[in-house]
């Protein structure tokens, strides 16, 4: 665990080194959150009710900073990994003492950690302009695991869709339907209790839910049987996710050809 | 003039020979692509299902306005792909290959490179445009012209954005957050918008003019619509040259020698 430890902090300091650069990119999140605050506004209003489905416009946007917080800073090495793949620089970090995809998770959880306290701060402060402070500060306390969870989800999926670049030749048809899929199933745009109820139980049933809608609605109302029930949640899909992980990893790394180099 | 338009012809059909060189590669992006966006739709089905409509905006107008902004989107990328890296061609210093050549520099820059999933994109807003309950062949006629039009703004505001790269040195960033920017106003519902935010929607981030305004147009005829996208497209193409022309004069290279394929 050391040597990805050390992994991970390299890659930290090395955000630190470009904040500039991590800032720039995190700067995106205003729009969106100014956009989505735009139509939730409205969208209340016609309603005349301050709490739609167990959520009022304070809530909804808060839930929204999270999901987008998630979202914005995932990892993403689908196209690290595939690109890996395909020019044979997978073999230089195989035959390192470290696991290619311990390595990956590593570098990848660093920038991940360094994008998502920019784009929480930049995130946070417009919501909190536009509608006031988040509904609990405990919520900031435990979601932290569930963050970190969701973020383990992804990089899985990701990792999962760059190893297929073993058997075909580019994977970014599957990306994008994956991306779709979290934005859907997940509650990245609209949060899973506006959906209809035969559309929530299916998304509920699915792992895109533990991605982003489980850790963002922890953060607004949070309790400790939802922060024990999120946790347990996430740690199935993780297991499934693992087993999985591993298994396309060692069937490709069997399948692997480098010619020269 | 004659012999600018046959050179392009000549590029365009360059372009997609080499894209289809790998034709299982090229299918999967373009269908990948339209399932992608039918994916992304869904959050407003889902959306418009709840809550029935935005200040008069319901399901039908964004059925339209998604597809005509998805076809322009397509339409740029399908004819002048690189309209998405012309801030890295100019602090890579890959004008000079265009510059040492007879042809105008801008034009044949952005249309020598062809995105394979623009394909997809510029598709299925006709498929959108088709289901949208608005559809007629005179509305076909106007939505093909105000796909045009809207993807000259988009293009030219790319160039734009981009062309501030001679000045400030590096703009993926900015560029990153302008395209963001750009789509995420132009597929939202403009009654969203205050009098001072939809300024900005038709100067700074000229979004109503790849949104709103066309999808209104394609609905239903006006003089007024048409006059806006005519003079949105004619000033936008025009400062997008412009500066362009300006910025160039301060081009500088390594003199580095790149082959172009």
């Amino acid at each position: 665990m050391k040597k990805y430890w050390a992994i991970f902090k390299l890659q930290l300091a090395n955000g630190f080194a470009y904040p500039g650069e991590f800032l720039g990119r995190s700067l995106m999140i205003l729009p969106f959150m100014w956009v989505f605050y735009q139509l939730w506004r409205v969208t209340f209003a016609a309603s005349g009710s301050e709490v739609i489905n167990g959520l009022t416009l304070r809530s909804t946007l808060w839930y929204l900073v999270i999901a987008e917080v998630i979202e914005l800073s995932r990892p993403r090495v689908g196209n690290t990994i595939s690109d890996a793949v395909k020019d044979g620089s997978i073999a230089y970090i195989l035959n390192k003492p470290y696991h290619f995809l311990g390595y990956h998770y590593s570098v990848s959880m660093a920038d991940t950690v360094f994008r998502a306290l920019i784009n929480f701060v930049l995130g946070g402060a417009m919501a909190w302009l536009l509608v006031g402070p988040p509904p609990s500060f405990w919520g900031l306390l435990v979601v932290l695991p569930a963050l970190l969870a969701s973020w383990a989800l992804h990089y899985c999926v990701a990792a999962l869709i760059g190893l297929l670049a073993f058997w075909v030749e580019d994977v970014s048809a599957f990306q994008w339907i994956y991306q779709k899929l979290a934005f859907i199933l997940g509650g990245l745009l609209i949060p899973l209790d506006f959906y209809p109820t035969w559309l929530r139980t299916i998304a509920n049933a699915l792992p895109f839910s533990s991605m982003t809608y489980v850790p963002a609605r922890l953060f607004v109302e949070p309790s400790l049987m939802a922060f024990l029930t999120s946790l347990a949640l996430q740690a199935i899909w993780l297991l499934v996710f693992v087993g999985g992980l591993s298994l396309l990893y060692r069937r490709g790394e069997s399948a692997l050809t480098v010619n020269g180099g | 003039m004659l012999s600018h338009i046959k050179f392009l012809l000549a590029l365009w059909k360059a372009n997609l020979q080499s894209a289809m060189e790998y034709r299982i590669s090229f299918l999967l992006q373009v269908f990948g692509m339209i399932a992608n966006n039918a994916m992304y739709f869904l959050i407003w089905v889902i959306f418009f299902d709840r809550f029935k409509d935005v200040r008069g905006w319901g399901l039908g107008d964004m059925y339209v306005t998604f597809g005509v902004a998805a076809s322009a989107f397509g339409l740029v990328s399908i004819l002048f792909g690189n309209a998405f890296l012309l801030g890295d061609m100019i602090t890579r210093g890959r004008l000079d290959y265009y510059l040492s050549l007879p042809r105008p520099v801008l034009l044949h820059a952005l249309a020598s490179r062809m995105v394979a999933s623009g394909m997809g994109d510029f598709l299925y807003g006709f498929l959108s445009f088709a289901v949208s309950g608005s559809f007629s062949w005179g509305g076909l006629l106007r939505f093909v012209l105000a796909v045009v039009l809207a993807a000259m703004v988009f293009g030219a505001f790319l160039v734009l954005v981009q062309s501030l790269t001679f000045w400030i040195g590096s703009s993926s960033n900015l560029l990153q957050l302008a395209v963001n920017a750009m789509i995420t106003f132009a597929i939202y519902p403009i009654t969203l918008f205050d009098r001072a935010a939809k300024l900005i929607l038709f100067t700074v981030i000229p979004a109503a003019l790849m949104g709103t305004v066309p999808a209104e147009f394609a609905r239903q005829f006006t003089w007024q619509t048409l006059a806006e996208m005519l003079l949105g497209a004619v000033v936008f193409v025009g400062l997008a040259v412009g500066l362009f022309q300006l910025g160039l004069r301060r081009y500088e290279s390594g003199s580095a020698i790149q082959t172009e394929v």
